[in-house]
């Protein structure tokens, strides 16, 4: 029997991770196998990723994917910083990270802020269920309104919508996904660890233990019924490239990505252009008036700059630095001191 | 009249926000260039424009920093706080005023000298007047003291940075006052001098957080993380101001990031991600700041990520004095974050040391992979002090334990991230990106080769590693510099800003035959130098500038029993920069206390 390797001569089992400690049938596990196929599948060497993560079930996750990679699960919504700093200090690596609703809609919703502000070069993975998993089924800031735990009161104070967020703040990549459509979140993860810059990844993923019930908005059962598909997204990598295509007005479209590689999209709504923002606006608002999600590529915006080059840092990346590119001379310092003597 | 050389305490009353910044620094730069030991203090307000300012220069031929007991010049300039200023006067003080201000200085036991300021600064420049008013009393001091016109002019061309505009104005500005005073105050002048001394070149004054600024340039900084915060910010701002000329490539590429971050959470959190990475971060805040830090704190322990901050203390608790100088970090520093911590914090005395712990922390930091602290204060790091220069890193960089190879790995035998494998408490770490031994990094529980675990044992032993390892740092960190008497009576136990004031207390003591040793303690955890200070000591004294006595605490906790007795804590804050008579008569009171002495001071 042969192994079938990617690209980079490597097997799928070389991506894989650590047994799960997840609840069975966990939306996160599916989300975890996504990575692990997406990274694989683009080719990337696991050594050159780093996996990052804050605290709750989600960030339990990088133990279950990438047992190549490094990586760091921090503390409760402040991961952005970490990663921030990480970054600043080996601009080649991939940084992939896992969050979820607590983590990024509450605790963490200043540094997820700010890390869009930067621009920053990340996969941020949201893995959304509405609900406190850890600490046992206590509501997050983006359960919606009307939503019912198995257990307890309804929810009757208004959602965060973080795609919305991003897209306000100019966030150069935001798709919204489901845990249980493989096929359009494998795109959409394929194409954001392709984009260099911040790229929000929102995936309604049910949590089968304490959100799950049939009154709850994202349920297994709800979503399915519900879940619109905005695009049908088909990612092409840059190493088996297709030839450039005309597209007929409401069919599909190709966008480039940073790396080369090309996201297509079919496009379901004539109207939906990914370069607008306030399209994508209008598609949330509407999905949400009519109680129902929006799915896929929303906003896309190639041209700002990254944190890293915003900064304008050398070639080499910091941690690699020489003793001598990281200590001035002492000829240097005698100038200075001379310059303060008046001499 | 006898004249008074070189010893005495100006006070300037101001208002903030009204340039008389310049001014004083431009008296003060006048003094040292003259070759005389001077000290400034900048007592400050925390607001931008309106609110009290005094500026409190202290020349003294004994070389004392502190400022004085009393003033015996002071200027009044500020409306607001005229009538407490001119009550704080002791008989004899020469008092300056600004005749503008309209307001009367009614004080027959003191030399009242009447100076129409902003009338004499209108006549040079309407619209700035109010700025060039400050001059004008530098000018009228120059009379009275006796200043050097060429060191005048050599300060103020310092002070604006060759602006020629600025240097014209204001010399016209101060030629002025000094020819007001010349004709007004020929024969009543006070009996204050200025006269030159010889000047040693190689001094100058600066900043500490200048100091640490350029400490942590040529310590390797790869990343300055920081939010804005008195009285650190100036760290943050040197470092960024002196990038350009120190850490740009010729295209103006950079090799240390800098990110204003959203909060110090932020902050603390990126140059965590910059340690784990295999880069050198360092942030600087204040007490407030550490406070938001404490979780992450507490994660760079347990995880073992190589990282500095600087506190440069003002006084708490929460918003305090924002303005004001205090040594109230302390214990929160060395025990910071919730759970079993300990911390190496470094506490420099001078200048000197605020560059070389500036620099060092960074190896200190990567050789025992923790986070580092720089401990200062408001009084160390923004006032000028008198600097003999600063010494080139003589080690190369201490990276610490970092396997780079998978042939490093292959040597050692059962290779784990948190594995003890040369006894010391301190195990070999990969870097992502090298390709080697990944590993999931986490506060979490975790055994030996960094996998999650919950086990008692585990657990345990993690922890006592963690202590050996800390407590190892105890006989390398800087350690603590002594000056013993061979009486080996009294003791006195000190460190931080209070350098500056050591001497002087020093003297004030052994006037009333005393002989004191000191011991000033420049790291934690505690070298066993200091164990031996109070042994050999029959009584060792405590001084700070706090209320409950921190470092006295950790004595108390870390000294054998027996030793405990000898130790009497002598703490004191009230924001102010600590003038030694004050803490010479805590002293004084505490030595009665127990026993040690029976003698008062005067």
């Amino acid at each position: 029997m042969t192994i079938k390797l990617n690209v980079i001569n490597l097997p799928k089992d070389d991506y894989k991770g650590g047994p799960s400690s997840l609840c069975p049938g966990c939306g996160h596990d599916q989300v975890s196998n996504v990575i692990v196929t997406s990274a694989w599948e683009n080719g990337l060497d696991p050594k050159k990723i780093v996996k990052m993560s804050g605290i709750g079930c989600s960030s339990k996750t990088p133990a279950y994917f990438l047992s190549q990679s490094h990586g760091f699960n921090t503390v409760h919504g402040r991961m952005p910083s970490v990663t921030t700093g990480a970054a600043m200090n080996n601009k080649e690596m991939t940084f992939l990270a896992v969050s979820g609703d607590g983590d990024s809609a509450s605790i963490g919703i200043g540094q997820l802020i700010h890390a869009i502000r930067r621009n920053l070069n990340m996969v941020y993975i949201l893995e959304n269920n509405g609900v406190y998993g850890l600490t046992k089924g206590q509501y997050s800031a983006t359960a919606d309104v009307g939503s019912k735990k198995k257990k307890g009161v309804t929810n009757e104070t208004q959602p965060i919508d973080l795609c919305a967020l991003a897209v306000n703040l100019g966030c150069t990549f935001v798709a919204r996904s489901f845990s249980g459509a493989k096929k359009q979140l494998t795109s959409l993860m394929k194409a954001a660890m392709s984009h260099k810059g911040f790229s929000l990844i929102d995936i309604i993923s049910p949590c089968v233990t304490f959100n799950n019930n049939d009154e709850s908005m994202r349920s297994y059962g709800y979503v399915k019924e519900h879940d619109v598909e905005l695009h049908a997204v088909d990612y092409i990598p840059s190493f088996s490239p297709m030839e450039e295509v005309e597209i007929p007005a409401g069919a599909y479209r190709d966008i480039e990505l940073h790396d080369g590689s090309v996201v297509r999209l079919q496009t379901i709504s004539e109207e939906h252009d990914p370069f607008n923002a306030v399209a994508a606006l209008a598609a949330m608002h509407n999905a949400e008036k009519e109680k129902k999600h929006v799915t896929g590529l929303l906003y896309f915006d190639p041209t700002k700059p990254s944190a890293d080059e915003d900064q304008n840092l050398v070639d080499t990346p910091l941690s690699q630095l020489s003793d001598e590119q990281m200590r001035p001379s002492k000829e240097s310092l005698d100038e200075i001191l001379a310059g303060f003597r008046g001499q | 009249m006898d004249t008074i050389v070189n010893d005495f305490t100006l006070n300037i009353a101001t208002a903030n926000g009204t340039g008389s910044q310049s001014a004083n620094l431009i008296l003060m730069q006048t003094i040292a260039d003259m070759g005389v030991n001077v000290s400034g203090k900048n007592l400050f307000p925390s607001n931008i424009s309106g609110l009290p300012t005094w500026y409190i220069i202290r020349a003294s031929d004994a070389g004392y920093q502190a400022p004085g007991n009393r003033t015996h010049i002071q200027v009044l300039m500020n409306k607001a706080t005229w009538e407490a200023d001119i009550e704080a006067c002791e008989p004899g003080t020469v008092i300056i005023y600004n005749t503008d201000v309209k307001l009367p200085v009614v004080r027959d036991d003191c030399l009242v000298l009447a100076v129409p300021m902003t009338k004499m600064a209108r006549s040079i420049h309407p619209k700035l007047a109010r700025m060039i008013a400050n001059i004008i009393y530098v000018g009228v001091l120059a009379h009275l003291l006796n200043l050097d016109d060429d060191a005048i002019l050599s300060a103020l061309n310092k002070q604006f940075k060759g602006k020629q505009k600025a240097i014209e104005l204001n010399s016209t500005a101060l030629a002025l006052g000094r020819d007001f005073a010349a004709e007004n105050f020929g024969e009543e002048r006070g009996p204050y001098r200025v006269e030159a001394r010889d000047v040693d070149d190689d001094y100058f004054m600066i900043e500490g957080n200048e100091a640490i600024a350029l400490g942590a340039i040529y310590g390797g900084i790869t990343t300055l993380a920081w939010y804005p915060i008195t009285p650190s910010s100036s760290v943050a701002e040197g470092i960024i101001n002196w990038l350009p000329k120190l850490r740009h490539d010729e295209d103006g590429k950079t090799t240390c990031a800098v990110i204003q971050a959203e909060d110090e959470l932020a902050a603390v959190g990126m140059i965590i991600g910059t340690g784990f990475a295999g880069g050198r971060g360092m942030t600087a805040t204040s007490g407030p700041g550490i406070s938001l830090m404490s979780e992450f704190i507490g994660l760079a322990y347990f995880a073992e990520i190589p990282c500095v901050i600087w506190d440069v203390n003002r006084t708490g608790p929460s918003t305090g004095l924002p303005t004001r100088t205090q040594q109230g970090d302390l214990s929160m520093l060395y025990e910071a974050s919730h759970g079993d911590t300990q911390f190496p914090v470094l506490i420099p005395g001078n200048m000197e040391e605020c560059f070389e712990f500036s620099w060092r922390a960074f190896d200190i930091a990567e050789r025992l992979q923790t986070l580092v602290f720089g401990f200062s204060d408001l009084d160390l790091g923004m006032n000028k002090w008198k600097c003999s220069g600063f010494t080139y890193p003589d080690t190369p960089m201490d990276r610490g334990k970092v396997l780079h190879t998978q042939k490093e790995i292959d040597a050692i035998e059962n290779y784990g991230r948190y594995r003890d494998v040369d006894g010391d408490g301190i195990c070999y770490r990969t870097l992502p990106g090298s390709g080697i031994d990944p590993i999931l990094y986490r506060g979490t529980g975790k055994d030996e080769d960094g996998t999650y675990s919950e086990k008692p044992e585990v657990y345990h032993a993690n922890m006592e590693r963690l202590k050996r390892k800390i407590d190892n740092s105890r006989t390398w960190l800087p350690q603590p510099i002594l000056r013993e008497e061979v009486e080996l009576e009294i003791g006195i136990i000190y460190y931080g800003s209070m350098e500056n004031m050591i001497q002087e207390i020093d003297d004030i003591l052994e006037s009333t035959g005393m002989k004191v040793s000191q011991c000033r303690i420049r790291s934690l955890p505690l070298s066993p130098i200091a164990e031996k200070f109070v042994r050999d000591h029959e009584t060792t004294i405590i001084l700070e500038v706090n209320r409950d006595g921190q470092m006295y605490g950790i004595l108390r906790k870390e000294l054998p029993i027996e030793l405990v007795p000898r130790v009497h804590s002598c703490a004191f804050s009230d924001g102010m920069p600590p003038r030694a008579i004050v803490y010479a008569k805590k002293i004084m009171d505490v030595l009665r206390k127990v026993g040690a002495t029976t003698e008062v001071l005067s």
